[in-house]
């Protein structure tokens, strides 16, 4: 990591130094609590203690009854159609607030107006509640079985959406020689950014506008939903997304606080907030992972994979999310375990599955973590039972260069790269044969040491035709970009897409830097505000460097193309015989600064060529040539040491050889291979949300939800090779996701390799010590008997 | 997450405070780190209608020489003992102690007092002052009476203080230099509370005291004793966690002899 | 309401507080000194670290009004300290800071490290992170910053 400057201009692939950095080191960054309005009241909220039951009655504090809300105060509030437009995806309405029933512990159920949030919490241990309770359904699978409670009685079962995701030639997997099942489960967890969610609204007067400051990965999308639920006009709605402390898809939906919060806005009279606290956020906001699998795996006797069968349930929750609910859970997670293998065969039944539970939502790597988890742990479970290396059965069956594009057999068209190459290298990096002989070395009684790999791909880039498969209710298949230079030839962009740690005022300013030959600290990046930018989906899906670097990119390229025919104009020469350079237009016989052309286009319309009109001002929008996406992909490492007798694992050495195409700022790209591999140790190893029978949560603050520190995280080794996409600008491929997708596969291999002499399986994640221990005595016991 | 309202009393001395409680005794918590009891609160799990802070009371902090015994007051944060601001009589086993309680920002402010009041199954202090022999001197109003650890300690957040009493100080036998300590703790990760914590303190006493099986920390009556006369300690704890230990649970059962284990293999230099 | 005085950042400040309020929101909304950041309030996550009388502490897990009489200071208040200057550059250099959020809390601790021990080992810079939640960065940039800040306070032949 260095702030190396630039060699002669290159911006694209220089690890410039974040500009976002000085005001969060200066404390004067602005998060959404930080937002300070005259006569702000702050609300929290009435939450459900059960699980599920039926509302008998809600009754407000005597004398506070206007302080406290229910949904019987909104009757014109309306309940958004959630989930992917497929007639069999079941509706299940959420409500702002609760209405006729509780379907989670912590669903919200009023809303309570005080001038603290101590206050507010006061009143709202004064509304009673009266529930009848009804039995919990907890467990995904046995939701499914006939004799279930179910969420919503008009529901035939609790699938939210089941279906069977069927290609290539099955007939050969009965008969194949090796067939192995295995049954994995990854644990519910939460997305946990460190801001929680937030929302400040008021009704400005003057403007006739709600205006919201929300915590949000995507402001436009969220005003869309919001002025669906509310009824207003879009034009009465502004959103402003200030900073943003993380949000790793949890604040990529419009949950139901967030629309309470503006209704009561509405109707208060003055500005209202509400900031979740860690409590709400580990209860009530987006839940993840909760994925189950159960797999048969067919290879021939040469290790060569065949095909993978058997049912993925994800454990849903409660409701789907707007927009888009949690259907892409599933069908990502069967879509992705064929993995960037030859496998040419697979049939999986997908069950998404209502319980009562948190609502799921997208977290980084969306499904892939757990579909990576169950393809790579079956890849080692065939070596295991073969006696060979797991790196060799890799090398088997992994795609080759020479093979892509290859289209897998789920239809996800991997573009390019050298899966091989990523795959070697990581091997060279932990030294596999070093790690042999310690393990031969091992004494009795010292810890066991194992070494794990998982392969991944990351797709990114997709817009209408991926999006349209998957019958997205919003298509973000484009990007947009507003490019304005100044009279005084300074540049602002507004871009639709949210920074929320990405460093986009920094990257995205590379790119225009790029294009209009001018220094990044020239140009500002500015997001996060409907009433300025131009409509774009937000950051998630890996895509912001794909979408709006393209749009920026191609935006100030037009820009620089009419910079440079003023130029020429100025210069009298033609405008093949000049070219842009360091903040001029340069012919060769004189120069004339941006800063004259911009004066030029902007104040002195007569100076301009004729006919040509006015402003350095052009708004674009951005898609790649091809929209089915493009596949970043890399080999995770890990060397793991395991104290047998506690379960504790402890990782020695983390090595990743990754490709994300061309990198525009590779500081950048490390820190996002980094904080991502940082969650997927998470997953890994430490976080989970467990629920007992009765459907309580059993990890609600940070002394039972495990967040790993510096102390648990180590610093990885990233090597990166570079194969550029050739749909997208500047040959970029994302990155934001792919380092969260493959660390518990990684670990979870590592740890079986360190016990490959009883053939324990690890296939439940976290990898908490006790698993560990509990995985090597079942083994243990079922070699002894 | 905010905590109830409750009124505040900053009693400026240790009689005083005694007094306050005296008082408010059904009504009133002590504060005196507040790193335990503050989450409680915000969390709205440990309601009080008034907390007494008795945060800067020098009385608490005080240390003294007591020939072969050292009084360590209440008040005395993990930091100072992390430090080697307090003295320790266990040979560096309360320094190592203090420096694996949760982070340095608690450390600063959390005393081993508070700690002991606390009674958290797994806490630190509790195991280590209960194999240092240690003696808590417990202050009422007009009253002090002196209680060991292992009668202090009752169960899950529960002591045998009385209402209103306060614990002042304790007094801790020097270990002679020829004693070995160890303090062996598995948790989730650092500075998580222990889900096993063995402490062991072998020299002219023996003890073995295990933490996070049961409701409070516990002596291994069996296991000590071997110890003590030379025998097979880890022939014995088996017989000794089955005693402690209220549920049966596999994993913790073997995680608990792993600790003790290395703990008593480190007192024996192994 | 319980009146107290007490200096934030070098300056006298007196206010009425309910006893319950926290530091963390008597800084954030009384003294609209907003670089303090509530992550957890259960004193897990150390995005709200303040220095009281020189000692890190959680502000969420301090009244306020049991500071009266003390010495805050917050991220605003280390605007012209050198040793901050320092670690702050190392941060920005090393790019340890990505949503910014956990930051205010890792400038105090790693500011607090070093003033205690001025050249620590990496295992020592990592333990004194423990506590402190990034969820961005995986804490490598972090632990960089602070090992070059180290260096470049006291060089090291």
């Amino acid at each position: 990591m260095s702030g190396d400057a630039h060699s002669s201009g290159g911006w694209i692939g220089a690890s410039l130094l974040r500009k976002e950095d000085a005001r969060h080191l200066a404390g004067k960054a602005m998060f959404v609590a930080d937002v300070r309005l005259p006569g702000l009241q702050d609300i929290a909220f009435v939450r459900s203690q059960i699980a599920h039951g039926r509302i008998v009655s809600m009754a407000k504090p005597a004398g506070a009854e206007s302080r406290v809300f229910t949904i019987a105060d909104f009757p014109s509030l309306h309940v958004l159609e959630a989930g992917p437009e497929l007639d069999a995806f079941r509706q299940s309405p959420y409500p702002a607030l609760a209405s006729d029933k509780v379907r989670y512990v912590g669903q919200a159920m009023a809303a309570c107006v005080a001038p603290t949030r101590a206050l507010a919490e006061d009143l709202a241990e004064l509304v009673q509640v009266d529930c009848s309770e009804l039995p919990a359904v907890v467990d995904a699978i046995a939701a499914m079985s006939p004799g279930s409670a179910r969420l919503f009685e008009s529901w035939a079962d609790n699938a939210y959406i089941t279906r069977t995701i069927s290609a290539g030639d099955l007939s050969r997997l009965k008969d194949a020689p090796i067939r192995l099942r295995r049954k994995f489960r990854m644990n519910r967890q939460a997305t946990v950014s460190l801001e929680t969610r937030g929302v400040v609204a008021h009704w400005d007067a003057r403007l006739e506008e709600l205006v919201v400051y929300l915590s949000t990965q995507g402001g436009h999308v969220m005003r869309l939903g919001l002025a669906r639920a509310l009824g207003l006009p879009e034009n009465q709605i502004r959103v402003i997304a200030p900073d943003v402390g993380g949000g790793f898809g949890g604040k990529n939906r419009l949950l139901p606080e967030e629309i309470a919060v503006c209704a009561i806005a509405l109707k208060v009279g003055h500005p209202v907030r509400w900031i979740e606290d860690r409590r709400e956020h580990l209860l009530a906001s987006v839940h993840c992972r909760d994925h189950h699998y159960d797999l048969i795996v067919s290879a021939d006797s040469e290790g060569h994979l065949l095909g993978i069968e058997g049912d993925v349930h994800i454990d849903a929750g409660a409701y789907a999310l707007w927009p888009t609910g949690s259907f892409m859970e599933a069908s990502m997670a069967a879509g992705n375990l064929p993995g960037p293998y030859r496998i040419k065969a697979l049939s999986v039944n997908t069950f998404t599955v209502a319980t009562n539970k948190a609502p799921m939502g997208p977290y980084r790597g969306v499904a892939r973590p757990g579909a990576c988890f169950a393809i790579e742990r079956l890849v080692d479970e065939v070596a295991l039972h073969m006696g060979i290396e797991p790196y060799e059965l890799r090398k088997r069956n992994l795609v080759t260069r020479e093979e892509m594009p290859y289209n897998t057999v789920a239809g996800l068209k991997l573009d390019t790269g050298d899966y091989h190459d990523a795959l070697d290298t990581a091997a060279a990096m932990v030294d596999i044969p070093a790690v042999r002989r310690r393990q031969a070395e091992r004494k009795p009684g010292e810890p066991r040491i194992g070494v794990g790999f998982a392969v991944y791909t990351e797709q990114s880039g997709h817009g209408v035709v991926e999006w349209s498969k998957r019958k997205s209710r919003v298509v973000p298949g484009y990007e947009s970009a507003n490019v304005r230079m100044l009279p005084d030839g300074s540049v602002t962009i507004h871009v639709g897409v949210q920074n929320h740690g990405q460093g986009h005022e920094t990257t995205l300013a590379q790119i225009a830097a790029h294009e209009l030959s001018l220094d990044p600290s020239q140009i500002r990046i500015r997001y996060g505000d409907t009433a300025t930018t131009p409509f774009g989906f937000g950051s998630f899906a890996s895509r912001s460097i794909v979408f709006a670097g393209g749009a920026v990119g191609t935006t100030t390229r037009r820009l620089a193309e009419k910079i440079r025919l003023i130029g020429a104009h100025f210069l009298q020469a033609d405008p093949k015989d000049v070219r842009i350079e360091n903040g001029h237009v340069i012919s060769q016989s004189g120069s004339v600064a941006f800063s004259e052309i911009a004066l030029a286009a902007n104040i002195r319309q007569e100076m301009l060529p004729q006919g040509m009109d006015p402003l350095l001002d052009m708004t674009g929008t951005y898609e790649p040539t091809e929209s089915a996406g493009v596949f970043s992909y890399g080999t995770h490492a890990v060397v793991v040491e395991v104290d047998e007798a506690t379960g504790g694992v402890k990782i020695l050495d983390y090595a990743v050889s990754e490709d994300c195409g061309t990198m525009i700022n590779p500081m950048i790209v490390d820190g996002q291979v980094q904080g991502g591999i940082s969650q997927g140790i998470g997953t890994g190893l430490y976080e989970e949300i467990p629920f007992n029978a009765e459907g309580q949560p059993l990890a609600t603050t940070f002394a039972d939800y495990m967040m790993p520190c510096a102390t648990e995280i180590p610093t990885v080794r990233i090597a990166h090779s570079v194969t550029p996409a050739k749909v997208t600008e500047y040959g970029v491929k994302g990155v934001g996701e792919g380092g969260a997708i493959a660390p518990p596969a990684a670990l979870a291999n590592a740890v079986a390799d360190a016990f490959r002499d009883c053939k324990a399986s690890f296939n439940e994640t976290p990898l908490t010590p006790r698993r560990v221990w509990d995985a090597v005595q079942i083994a243990r016991a079922g070699a002894a008997s | 997450m905010k905590p109830s309202p409750f009124d505040y009393a900053r009693p400026a001395s240790l009689d005083l405070a005694l007094a306050t409680m005296a008082e408010h005794a059904d009504s009133a918590s002590l504060i005196a780190g507040g790193q335990s009891l503050v989450p409680l609160l915000n969390l709205r799990m440990a309601p009080s209608e008034l907390i007494v802070d008795i945060s800067r009371l020098l009385e608490l902090r005080e240390i003294r020489d007591l020939g072969d015994r050292v009084f360590l007051g209440a008040g005395l944060t993990h930091a100072m003992f992390e430090d080697g601001v307090a003295p320790d009589p266990g040979n560096g086993l309360m320094r190592k102690t203090a420096e694996n309680i949760a982070y340095r920002a608690i450390r600063c402010h959390g005393t081993i007092g508070g700690s002991v009041a606390m009674a958290d199954p797994a806490a630190d202090w509790p195991a280590v002052l209960l194999a240092l022999g240690a003696v808590a001197i417990l202050r009422s109003e007009g009253a002090e009476r002196r209680v060991t650890m292992n009668d202090l300690l009752v169960g899950t957040y529960e002591t045998s203080l009385h209402q209103g009493e306060i614990i002042v100080g304790f007094e801790i036998a020097k270990l002679p230099p020829t004693a070995r300590t160890s303090y062996i703790k598995f948790n989730k990760k650092v500075g998580a509370f222990a889900t096993s914590l063995a402490v062991a303190v072998h020299g002219e006493t023996t003890r073995v005291v295990i933490a996070g099986a049961g409701s409070r920390a516990r002596i291994l009556r069996k296991t000590s004793e071997a110890l003590a006369t030379g025998a097979d300690a880890i022939a014995c704890i088996g017989g000794d966690l089955d005693e402690i230990m209220s549920e049966p649970d596999a994993y913790l059962r073997q995680l608990h002899v792993t600790t003790i284990t290395r703990a008593i293999g480190e007192v024996l230099g192994a | 309401m319980t009146r107290i005085s007490l200096h934030v950042n070098g300056t006298a400040v007196e206010r009425d507080v309910e006893p319950r309020t926290s530091l963390a929101d008597f800084l954030r909304e009384s003294c609209a000194l907003t670089a303090t950041h509530l992550g957890c309030e259960h004193g897990a996550c150390g995005a709200c670290t303040v220095l009281v009388d020189g000692m890190i502490a959680r502000s969420c897990l301090k009244f306020a009004v049991m500071c009266e009489g003390r010495e805050v200071v917050t991220l605003e208040g280390l605007a012209d300290d050198a040793l901050s200057d320092t670690i702050k550059q190392a941060f920005h250099e090393s790019h340890a800071l990505q949503c910014g959020f956990c930051t205010p809390g890792m400038l105090m601790a790693a500011r607090d490290l070093l003033s205690r021990n001025p050249i620590p080992s990496e295992d020592q810079v990592r333990a004194a992170l423990a506590g402190h939640i990034c969820r961005c960065t995986g804490y490598s940039g972090i632990v960089h910053a602070i090992i070059l800040a180290s260096r470049r306070l006291i060089p090291v032949e």
